[in-house]
């Protein structure tokens, strides 16, 4: 029984850093109908720069997590501007081949800048709490916490603000969001930004009990697309429900099934899913 | 529109300024700096080894070893026939992959006319060794699976010695000390597989079980907790790990920090000395491995170490770099031994007669070459104990004709 909580935990911390990263995902793909490839990347550099901060600056944790965040948040508009803004008019083949080449080009220059070593980002909060047989580290449980924080504020941010809703407008009427005056380039800035953000955010959440180098970014894209189909593209309550199903079946499914089949599991509920639903659990009409 | 486009530029710069400050300050890439002259000549070396991708990380540890070898060795010049020589390491990307290393070290042998040819793993050693003796080509292979030597290759050098001397005496010495369950955590690459398939006969002969078997792949998983947790359901006194050393820095982390109190049995791709540089030692405690190079008894071993770390901004080598050095020392050696610098054969039997070479200029010595060019270094294993490295304890090497491993052990012995 202990070992089933324990395992639901893990699951949970899990799918909290993939609902992360997948939200920024999934938001992105809202407006621009292309999976954004390039975006475990910037959760990557969002480690590197954490890692950078504390370990050559020896800034508090907490300040060089959001100073991550703000340069994330730059880089994605950045990589918004030079990469993506310029093929708005192109067919999605052009979006999507643009896309492979940013990721493949950020990771290039993370191993020309950094090198390919593993780095580690210095724990501070490492103690051991139990909590009803529940062994976790203090790390844990601010990653499920800030994780929920961070939805929450997402959600505040899309439904209860002027310039978030017109985020949401935008992927649900590109063409009626510039009729009733949305300005179509700031929308796609501000939505690069808040998913680089949050990506940051997974990777500064997640680094002191991961470890930080190139090949992280790829690994996580992997995992998050799958979450993003399971939830419907474009989706956000799909990218949150698809994250805590993919981080649940990886422990579980590793626990009880067998750790050598753990992707054929996630992979085996990916198939179930779409072939009962298949465009998603919450998918977008119209696409 | 001007205004917005020079806000662009400096946020633009401002990020180059950022990311640019966040790289390491240190360079070292190594490059060959003598120019070719009218006197000196120059041998090619080969290498086929990963120089990028996920494996990038060991090949550039490899390749740290060669190159300060090398620039050790072009320093002086080498002698052959009266003629100086320098020597050209040639480095070839495989990306660790078998076919890319023979195409490589085809290549390597075809253009750059490369006597010798260095490989750091396995797969590429066995591709390799389909076609080396008939195009002609020695290979030095830095693994430690048994197979590589008992192909019977007429060309080969493997330069650690096999990592089935390590399964028996590490099983004893821990079961010893913490019990007899053991439950398997291994990385799921081949060569840890491998390394599974001899530790569990090994345990079992011993009179212990393994209690669960959750293999993980090392470089593919970001969190180990769900199968530390899984394998500590089943209450073993010993785990055994391993990977590469800074992912299994994380898996021994998480086990302590899911209350897991006993050892550790640590294969040897992962080495102490780089776990404890990211994890405490007390994490370690009960930890069994390979010991780390500063530790091994040897006249050679702490000089290296000293050098290295001038070298390469205070980096701690590995056996990676030290092997590797030692045996383009063997090399170097060989080939004025040989007094040829082409014919592949003529210079290993030169790296033949120059053993035992038992002094400080090597960071283990090297007492001669087994059958199938297998190597007959002995195993050294340490444990953590108390917080600190416990004495480095010495695995004899079967394939050792010279009785080396035996004297070794005696002076060690008599030391404590």
């Amino acid at each position: 029984m202990d070992l089933l909580i324990q395992q639901v935990v893990n699951g949970f911390t899990l799918g909290s850093i993939y609902c992360l990263v997948a939200l920024g995902l999934t938001l992105i793909y809202g407006i621009m109908e292309v999976p954004n490839f390039a975006h475990g990347h910037l959760y990557m550099v969002g480690g590197y720069v954490t890692f950078f901060m504390m370990t050559l600056y020896g800034i508090n944790y907490w300040v060089s997590g959001l100073i991550a965040g703000i340069v994330l948040a730059v880089l994605g508009i950045l990589l918004e501007r030079i990469v993506f803004n310029p093929m708005r008019n192109s067919p999605s083949t052009n979006k999507f081949i643009a896309a492979v080449g940013a990721m493949m080009f950020i990771e290039a220059v993370a191993r020309v800048l950094w090198g390919s070593d593993f780095r580690s980002i210095p724990a501070i909060y490492d103690n051991v709490v139990m909590i009803g047989g529940v062994r976790l580290t203090e790390q844990r449980l601010i990653i499920i916490a800030g994780a929920v924080i961070l939805m929450v504020a997402l959600y505040l941010f899309l439904k209860h603000t002027l310039i978030g809703s017109t985020i949401e407008a935008m992927a649900q009427n590109r063409d009626g969001a510039s009729l009733v005056g949305i300005d179509v380039n700031r929308v796609a800035m501000l939505t690069f930004a808040v998913a680089s953000l949050l990506a940051s955010a997974a990777a500064s959440l997640s680094g002191p009990i991961f470890l930080v180098y190139p090949s992280m970014g790829a690994l996580i894209i992997m995992k998050v697309f799958v979450i993003i189909v399971i939830g419907g593209m474009g989706s956000i309550p799909g990218a949150v429900l698809g994250s805590f199903i993919l981080g649940m079946t990886e422990s579980l499914g590793a626990t009880y099934i067998s750790s050598n089949y753990k992707d054929v599991i996630a992979f085996a509920i990916l198939v179930l899913i779409l072939s009962i639903k298949p465009s998603g659990l919450f998918a977008k009409g119209g696409h | 529109m001007k205004r917005r486009k020079s806000i662009w530029l400096i946020l633009t710069l401002i990020i180059l300024l950022v990311v640019s400050g966040c790289s390491k300050p240190s360079d070292n890439t190594p490059s060959s700096t003598s120019e070719p002259s009218a006197e000196i000549k120059t041998i090619n070396i080969g290498y086929t080894g990963p120089l990028s991708g996920g494996a990038a990380l060991f090949g550039k540890e490899v390749t740290e070893g060669l190159d300060m070898a090398v620039d050790e060795i072009n320093e002086k010049g080498l002698m052959v026939n009266g003629q100086k020589y320098k020597i050209n390491l040639v480095k070839l990307d495989d990306q660790y992959m078998p076919d890319k290393a023979a195409t490589n070290a085809r290549r390597l042998k075809s253009e750059f006319n490369a006597p010798v040819v260095f490989v750091p793993h396995s797969g590429g050693a066995f591709a390799l060794q389909q076609f080396n003796e008939t195009d002609g080509f020695l290979i030095m292979a830095y693994t430690s699976e048994p197979k590589i030597a008992k192909a019977g290759n007429k060309l080969t050098v493997q330069m650690t010695s096999p990592y089935n001397l390590y399964q028996e005496i590490y099983s004893k010495l821990v079961m010893d000390k913490f019990g007899k369950k053991l439950a398997l955590i291994p990385t799921t690459s081949q060569y840890g597989k491998d390394w599974t398939s001899a530790m569990v006969p090994a345990w079992e002969k011993l009179g212990g079980t393994i209690v669960a078997n959750t293999p993980v792949d090392y470089n593919k998983e970001a969190d180990f907790n769900t199968y530390v947790s899984k394998a500590l359901a089943a209450k073993p006194d010993v785990l055994f790990v391993g990977g590469p050393s800074q992912p299994t820095a994380l898996v021994i982390k998480q086990a302590r920090q899911l209350g897991f109190k006993g050892g550790f049995v640590v294969m040897d791709q992962a080495k102490v000395e780089q776990m404890a540089a990211i994890i405490p030692m007390t994490d370690l405690e009960g930890a069994i491995g390979v010991t780390p190079v500063f530790q091994y008894p040897s006249d050679g071993a702490l000089p290296f170490v000293e050098r290295f770390k001038a070298k390469y901004n205070g980096k701690i080598p590995a056996w990676e770099a030290s092997k590797n050095y030692d045996h383009m020392m063997l090399l170097a050696r060989g080939i004025e031994k040989a007094g040829n610098v082409t014919d592949a054969v003529k210079i290993f039997e030169g790296m033949k007669a120059v053993t035992p070479i038992t002094d400080a200029s090597v960071t283990t010595p090297i007492p001669g070459i087994a059958a199938g060019g297998g190597s007959m270094t002995p195993g050294v294993g340490i444990m953590i104990e108390n917080g600190k490295y416990g004495k480095p304890f010495i695995i004899p090497n079967p394939a050792d004709t010279t009785g080396y491993n035996l004297e070794m052990m005696k002076k060690s012995e008599a030391k404590s």
